[in-house]
């Protein structure tokens, strides 16, 4: 378990990261969503080491993280960056072995990795030479080939095409089925909806938000959409209903008295009914709300 | 990074420097362009020693066009005169009838000079536009001796009862084996190579530092291994590259050396470049630290030029006070560390320092590379981060970890 208590960084008078507490769960993989200047990167250079805490401490397995343990760390970082004139093969050999895996080793894991993200015959070729996507591919590839421990990665879905996309969540499912904590900050809320079972929502440095998808969205406003058959604008006089939305034949509700029964039975005795479902707002709603 | 989660290191941290040097190395040796560099730069030395030591074999030979009786005989006395001081000239005659066919001669460059009675008993030299110093010299000697000579049987007396008692030996209290021209020109070998060496491999390591600056590559590395490692490994990497480059040059110029003759020499020029090869290993490392700041300071490659400015006048004002500083004040600078890199070893080639001076301004030198080295690391560590342009030293060092 990697535990963030009570973070703080400032960057001279500015508070980029203010009292930030939360915990990246094992076999779990938590979104961490937030605008620019939210703080994400910043909080994660401090999980990671790159920067120094100001306040607070990052634990792992109950203890304060050290140096040696963020050696297990696998680490993406938001400015992407590799040696461009280095062949691909070799430099995830060298940061591999910076982490303490053998040469031997790390090579053949390397020649793995590229398989994988069909990137098997360009090995031998300069970094520089691989499209933008196939670069991102090689970062992921960095970050995971010293079999981490842990998975701190600073928008790994930027600049992927929706390919690259399903391979980077299948690898990233396969960690966290291993027990890997995985935290991962996205711009893109409906992939982390599709993705995540824990959120973490950063504005203005402060945590806004956390927990599990289900609950955070459960902790919202619930909503009906109900269509008929006919027209639908008899739901503006009818007591216990509140409409958020109506076109035509379809409206979007709140019940503020009356029992979903009650409202199906009353429409069904006015014509036929099309569909009645609860709306959960969405990740992105949340995330309107809590960072408004 | 933050002291305080650094302040347990695991064993396997402390030598991940081999490895960053190990790749720092490779980079370079698969460089073609380093290569090719190096390989023109060891021909350029075999080269300019094979010209010089062909010219200084080379004997040469005036012709004299002459005239008049016993002009061959002090022709002759000349190359006798030139080869006792141990000179290689040698004299070709050209016997003409008169003055008109000497000076045809001399006009024409068939001869360099014409020989002629003055017609006072003497001789006269005869040049076209210039005045040949070896035929000023050797005959001007030659016809002095001759007459002398002369001048004794007539007197009833003999040269060897003239010069009776005015021998003059001339010993020198210190020898040297090491002519003071030659020494003159390894002090100047020496600091050139400092110069290439220092700014070659040190704008390697700040290239390194700042392509990892810019590719943010530096954000990965930093939190694998402490940043500590990753410079120490830049910095011996790096001196390894120089240190074996400048093993190359100095072994081809020895080699050189011999290959032309001067094997005499070879004993004290050796010693001279082995102290010059330690005292820049321990100078570079101090460089290196300094070379790394250039980098870390900049944030891409376009500001190393003003970065890296300072340094480079730096090491080349160190090139020339290795070159012109004399007497006292080269003595001091051969104490003063960096500086000493230089005048220290130019020192030892004209055999003008005592065997153990190169002691004590080693140990100088290894004192003020651990306080440079200390300081450069510090800066290094805060600049790394810091990506929103380029840094003064100041700045760097107000840097929070």
């Amino acid at each position: 378990m990697l535990e963030l208590d009570h973070l703080v960084r400032r960057f001279g008078d500015a508070v980029a990261v203010d009292d930030v507490s939360f915990g990246v769960t094992p076999g779990v993989m938590t979104g961490f969503v937030g605008g620019n200047g939210a703080g994400k990167t910043t909080t994660m250079r401090m999980i990671m080491g790159v920067l120094a805490l100001h306040g607070g401490e990052v634990r792992w397995n109950d203890r304060p993280v050290t140096a040696a343990d963020r050696r297990t760390f696998g680490y993406m970082p938001e400015e992407r960056g590799l040696y461009p004139k280095q062949p691909v093969l070799d430099q995830l050999v060298y940061l591999a072995r910076l982490r303490g895996v053998s040469a031997s080793e790390a090579r053949r894991r390397g020649a793995e990795l590229l398989e994988r993200f069909d990137l098997g015959g360009r090995a031998k070729d300069k970094l520089e030479a691989l499209s933008l996507g196939n670069q991102q591919r090689v970062q992921i590839a960095a970050a995971v080939i010293s079999r981490p421990e842990v998975l701190i990665l600073d928008e790994p879905f930027s600049g992927l095409d929706p390919a690259a996309v399903d391979s980077m969540a299948e690898l990233l499912r396969e960690y966290t089925a291993q027990g890997v904590p995985v935290l991962f900050s996205s711009h893109q809320l409906d992939l982390v909806e599709r993705l995540c079972d824990q959120l973490v929502i950063l504005a203005r440095g402060k945590v806004v938000g956390q927990g599990s998808v289900e609950r955070l969205r459960g902790g919202g406003r619930l909503l009906y959409r109900l269509v008929l058959g006919g027209d639908a604008s008899w739901l503006g006089e009818y007591t216990g209903v509140g409409v958020v939305e109506s076109n035509g034949s379809s409206a979007l509700l709140e019940l503020t008295g009356a029992s979903t029964d009650d409202l199906l039975a009353e429409a069904l005795r006015r014509g036929s009914v099309r569909e009645f479902a609860e709306v959960r707002p969405s990740v992105s709603e949340i995330y309107r709300e809590v960072t408004a | 990074m933050s002291e305080r989660s650094n302040g347990t290191h695991e064993p396997a941290t402390l030598g991940v420097w081999l490895i960053v040097a190990q790749r720092e190395i490779l980079v370079k040796l698969r460089d073609r362009n380093f290569l090719i560099s190096t390989g023109i730069m060891i021909a350029a030395i075999v080269a300019s020693l094979a010209v010089s030591g062909f010219l200084a074999d080379r004997t040469t030979t005036v012709t004299v066009a002459a005239a008049g009786p016993g002009a061959a005989q002090v022709i002759q006395e000349a190359g006798t005169v030139a080869d006792a001081a141990n000179k290689k000239v040698s004299f070709t005659t050209h016997t003409v009838a008169d003055e008109a066919a000497v000076d045809l001669q001399v006009r024409a460059g068939t001869a360099e000079v014409g020989l002629l009675p003055n017609g006072s008993g003497g001789w006269k030299l005869v040049g076209k536009n210039t005045k040949n110093d070896n035929a000023a010299t050797y005959l001007g000697a030659a016809v002095q001796q001759l007459t002398v000579q002369r001048n004794a049987v007539a007197a009833g007396t003999s040269m060897a009862a003239l010069a009776k008692g005015a021998a003059v030996s001339y010993s020198l209290l210190e020898t040297s084996a090491v002519d003071p021209g030659l020494a003159k020109v390894v002090a100047i070998v020496f600091a050139i190579l400092f110069y290439i060496s220092s700014v070659l491999f040190g704008m390697a390591i700040a290239q390194s530092v700042v392509e990892e600056k810019q590719n943010r590559i530096v954000e990965i590395l930093a939190s694998a291994i402490p940043v500590r490692q990753l410079l120490i490994g830049k910095v011996i990497g790096n001196t390894i590259m120089a240190l074996g480059q400048l093993v190359l040059f100095v072994g081809a110029g020895l080699i050189g050396l011999s290959a032309i003759g001067k094997g005499a020499m070879l004993g004290q020029i050796a010693g001279a470049a082995g102290w010059f090869i330690v005292f820049f290993i321990v100078g570079f490392l101090a460089l290196a630290g300094l070379w790394a700041v250039a980098g870390a300071l900049s944030t891409r490659s376009e500001d190393l030029q003003s970065t890296a400015t300072p340094l480079t006048i730096a090491i080349m004002l160190v090139m020339f006070l290795g070159i012109f500083l004399t007497g006292t004040a080269r003595t001091i600078a051969s104490y003063v560390p960096i500086v000493s890199i230089v005048a220290m070893p130019g020192r030892l080639a004209e055999g003008a320092a005592s065997w153990w001076e190169p002691l004590p301004a080693l140990v100088l030198m290894v004192a003020a590379t651990y306080g440079i080295v200390l300081v450069a690391e510090k800066i290094y560590r805060r600049s790394l981060m810091q990506t929103g342009g380029r840094l003064t030293i100041r700045q760097a060092l107000r840097v929070e970890d």
